[in-house]
């Protein structure tokens, strides 16, 4: 009723003829000045979007500048399969082979550990758990992810590394196993969510046939539900071992750095050294213009296109579920089938995913009776949301109960004195802050543009196409690549220095595609007849856009815009060469200028000022809590957000 | 229009409130008027603790001057300076060739000198050790305490990063530019070799003279003679491994930046680099 009452004195307000009786739902007469707005804008967006492929197209650009001449120096073949990386040895040599084997093997052992894990956890959640226990784990695993890099790193050094050399009794502790816990650690949380979510999409008819022809909960869960959401929980795993292979500072500071392929080749303890972990350690020292330099950019080079290669498997998967989702639902039968067979990533993850779940059920359902193996079942499922609900709470017990009693005024409002051992750290705060908030400033306009060119403006055009693969690529550079991009670019061709400005376009960088992603998909949940709706009375495209989309489609991208903000204030390769100092006296007071910044200040505490423990664990403390109170209001939001749309 | 239920809207302008005092937060900055002189301090993080510490007596004298100290690694310190991105450079190693063609125009100022200890485990019984026997077990022959005097246990050899200008000093001096044995474990800083073996009962690392805490470090056996890593025997050359560290300019200092490295090398800027375990070069 008041809908219909509104849209009718809108078309009175307009003035323009209801019925123009040619038939068609054409364009009403459009006022010039409104007419020019419209195309002005939509030039705007149509810039904003070209600004994710030129910023793509910079950093490739800039990376190969830097990296070519390694390729030139050792040929091709000899860089990637060379099986020694020695780069200061009499005879230098530049094999990438064993650094590429140690990032592949990490990866491996932290998927082999956090896919169960995830999987069991989104089970529970998704079938098991009373709504009430719902409530309280989902968001207290989507925390997980908000734990910074660098603070996970520092729990691993100081713990991880010593009890599994005391539980295991190896020399060192310092290995393969310890940086996959940490990342599996770190992925749990990105496969719990999306593996829940499309569990929970699998149509209620099916678990409710299957009941109704007698099965118990568990074989429903095991025969219909956990198929029926194959493919999303695969995308799941792939977007787990994205953020799992561009992780730069837990794995660096845990699995010792020796560039060596295990020997045997299953020896966990062995230490090994990644990809990110070598140019996490090295940059930094590296004579500018030799070889080493350039390997190292050759490095970044073969980590981006590696990283290019699993988010474009997992982007055909989405794309694909996308494009069944609207049809028929995802069964691993018929047509979704015959597309699943022409990707050969997905097929191997699939047969991974599934033998996975069979390993794991196959035992009860042969030797026990249907119930008996329900309870078993069961038990392990709960067991896996205890591991990683227990993991959580180590690491936070760890962190409170040594950060706590570093918390003081003087440590929140002081400035660092004697090398961070005494004195606060009040200018790392704000310049946190200040990197943050000019981070957003750039991203959250270029973003929110973009996004809305892609989804309101275009039909698809190559351009469109580009774009969004340009938007691919940025989301999955590991962040040391944008940390190398930005000092190459910004502070050494660009003239900045280390400086505030140099670190708010890097981070902004960083965090663009999370908005544009976030922006378009609170964009598309916007229905089209509310477009309709306003293009029929006459609006132009942009009037629609402002008032009528963007609205309703705002807590989904403040959710975006939030969920950045943790990223951007937890991360520290990228702040490391481009903005971050050690300490300053006074705030800054221009763009030129450095800053200090809470994770850059963690890392240096750890790793280079001898006997500052309390002020580390008190550093991540806080870190931990500015992080976590951010990634806490996205839940806020979108909980409300979600209440919102139901009502 | 107003579907959207109130709560909802004041969680949502709430949050809206957050990011744009956020990007405000970016945006300004601009709250100082009166500029006090600047000059910035990049590059060696082992030279960085004596840059701080002299910062902060520094500017307790002079209430106009702000240094802003960095680390990022010597060669960062050398480009820094080279491309006038800051105005001293810090470095722990001499300019490489390359870069004395780069920016011919560099001048290094001496500012003090930095041992290196041979560090291991406390719960370790091995007192001194020979230079060949460090060599040996940095490049694989000894793999085991008990090749060296010690107990039966792995020896967890443990390094500093193939572009860390500790690590280049000590392959030249120790090594004999030998290669390392692969399966050394590779740390990014003193402090992170410092914290590995203090918590790994087999390893041996090597670090400079600040970081002792919760490890052991070794005499040198020098021709028969154990050489205690004592500030007098490094001071007088006895203890033979220390090298050099080094500010850098681009030309002649000039302003406060002239004045700063006259301060650190003054009796008082001597005395706080004696205090962080360096071997100050004067008095």
């Amino acid at each position: 009723m008041a809908k219909g009452f509104s849209i009718r004195a809108r078309c009175q307000n307009f003035g323009w003829p209801r019925d123009r009786g040619t038939g068609e739902i054409g364009r009403p007469i459009i006022g010039a000045k409104r007419r020019f707005v419209d195309r002005a804008v939509g030039k705007m967006l149509f810039c904003a979007a070209l600004a994710a492929i030129v910023a793509v197209f910079f950093i490739i650009v800039f990376l190969l500048r830097d990296g070519y001449q390694i390729v030139l120096e050792t040929g091709l073949w000899n860089f990637l399969v060379g099986a020694e990386w020695n780069p200061t040895g009499l005879n230098p040599a530049y094999g990438v082979f064993p650094l590429i084997t140690g990032t592949i093997l990490v990866m491996a052992l932290a998927m082999v550990i956090a896919v169960p894990l995830s999987i069991g956890s989104a089970v529970f959640i998704a079938e098991i758990a009373s709504p009430g226990m719902k409530s309280v784990i989902k968001p207290a695993i989507e925390l997980l992810a908000g734990i910074p890099s660098v603070v996970y790193g520092f729990f691993g050094l100081i713990l991880l590394t010593d009890w599994i050399r005391v539980v295991f009794d190896q020399p060192s502790g310092s290995s393969w196993l310890a940086g996959s816990i940490l990342l599996a650690i770190m992925a749990i949380p990105t496969i719990t969510s999306v593996a829940e979510d499309a569990i929970s999409s699998v149509p209620r008819e099916f678990k409710e046939g299957s009941l109704a022809l007698g099965a118990t909960h568990w074989q429903t869960i095991r025969r219909v539900i956990v198929p029926g959401a194959l493919s999303g929980i695969s995308a799941a795993i792939i977007l787990g071992m994205g953020r799992a292979i561009g992780e730069t500072m837990a794995v660096l500071m845990v699995t010792g750095n020796a560039a060596v392929i295990p020997d045997p080749i299953y020896d966990v303890f062995s230490p090994v050294r990644t990809l990110t972990g070598t140019l996490g350690i090295e940059m930094g020292e590296v004579a500018f213009g030799s070889t080493h330099y350039h390997a190292l950019f050759g490095v970044a080079v073969v980590l981006l296109f590696t990283t290019l290669a699993i988010n474009s498997a997992a982007r055909v998967i989405i794309t694909r579920i996308q494009g069944t989702q609207g049809t028929a639902r995802p069964t691993p039968s018929g047509r979704v089938k015959a597309a699943i067979l022409h990707s050969t990533p997905y097929q191997a993850i699939t047969g991974a995913a599934s033998r996975i779940t069979h390993a794991v059920s196959a035992p009860f359902g042969r030797l026990l009776p249907p119930r008996a193996s329900q309870r078993c079942a069961f038990l392990l499922v709960s067991l896996s949301v205890a591991i990683v609900i227990a993991a959580l709470g180590v690491i936070l017990f760890e962190l409170v109960v040594n950060g706590a009693g570093a918390i003081s005024w003087e440590f929140l409002t002081g400035s660092p004195r004697d090398l961070g051992r005494a004195g606060g750290i009040f200018p790392a705060i704000v310049g946190t802050f200040y990197l943050v908030g000019g981070a957003l400033a750039i991203a959250l306009p270029l973003g929110i543009a973009t996004a809305v060119y892609l989804v309101e403006y275009t039909a698809e055009t190559p351009l469109t196409r580009s774009t969004r693969t340009a938007v691919d690529l940025l989301n999955g550079t590991p962040s040391i690549v944008f940390g190398l991009f930005g000092f190459a670019f910004l502070v050494l061709f660009m003239g900045f220095g280390v400086s505030l400005i140099a670190g708010q376009i890097t981070l902004g960088l960083m965090i663009l595609p999370m908005i544009i992603r976030t922006t378009e998909e609170a964009l598309r949940s916007i229905p089209g007849s509310l477009r309709e709706g306003s293009y029929a009375l006459g609006a132009t495209k942009w009037q629609t856009i402002w008032r009528v989309v963007l609205p309703p489609a705002l807590p989904g991208i403040l959710t975006g815009a939030i969920l950045s903000i943790g990223r951007a204030a937890g991360e520290t390769a990228p702040i490391m060469f481009t903005a971050a100092i050690f300490s300053s006296r006074f705030l800054p007071s221009s763009l030129t200028e450095p800053v200090m910044a809470l994770p850059y200040h963690l890392f240096v505490l750890t790793t280079t000022v001898p006997g500052a423990a309390t002020q580390s664990y008190g550093t991540a403390f806080v870190l931990l809590l500015l992080v976590l109170t951010i990634y806490l209001a996205a839940i806020l939001v979108r909980r409300r957000y979600h209440r919102a749309t139901v009502m | 229009m107003t579907g959207k239920s109130l709560s909802g809207t004041t969680t949502v302008a709430v949050a809206g409130i957050l990011v744009v005092l956020l990007m405000m937060a970016g945006c300004l900055g601009n709250d100082q008027t009166a500029a006090p002189e600047r000059i910035t301090v990049t590059g060696s993080t082992t030279v960085m603790p004596i840059a701080e510490q002299a910062r902060e007596a520094f500017e307790a004298q002079d209430a106009s001057a702000e240094i802003m100290v960095s680390g990022g690694g010597s060669s960062v310190g050398v480009k820094a300076a080279g491309e006038g991105t800051a105005d001293i450079g810090m470095s722990s190693r001499d300019l490489k060739p390359e870069e004395t063609a780069g920016y011919p125009d560099l001048v290094k100022h001496h500012i003090a000198d930095d041992a290196i200890l041979l560090i291991v485990n406390p719960g370790n019984s091995v007192e001194s050790l020979t230079l060949d026997e460090v060599r040996g077990i940095y490049n694989g022959t000894y793999t085991n305490w008990n090749q060296v005097g010690g107990s039966e246990a792995q020896i967890v050899v443990v390094g500093r990063d193939s572009a860390s200008g500790t690590r280049e000093f000590f392959s030249e001096f120790v090594m004999d530019e030998e290669d390392f044995t692969r399966t050394q474990e590779e740390f990014n800083s003193n402090g992170g070799i410092q914290q590995k073996v203090s918590q790994t009962p087999g390893a041996f690392g090597y670090v400079g003279l600040g970081y002792t805490e919760g490890v052991k470090p070794l005499a040198l056996d020098v021709g028969g003679t154990s050489v205690e890593p004592t500030l007098q025997n490094i001071t007088d050359g006895t203890y033979p491994i220390s090298r050099p560290l080094y500010m850098l300019t681009n030309g002649e200092p000039e302003g406060l930046a002239q004045r700063y490295i006259d301060f650190i090398l003054s009796a008082e800027g001597q005395e706080i680099v004696a205090s962080e375990d360096y071997i100050p070069v004067r008095g």
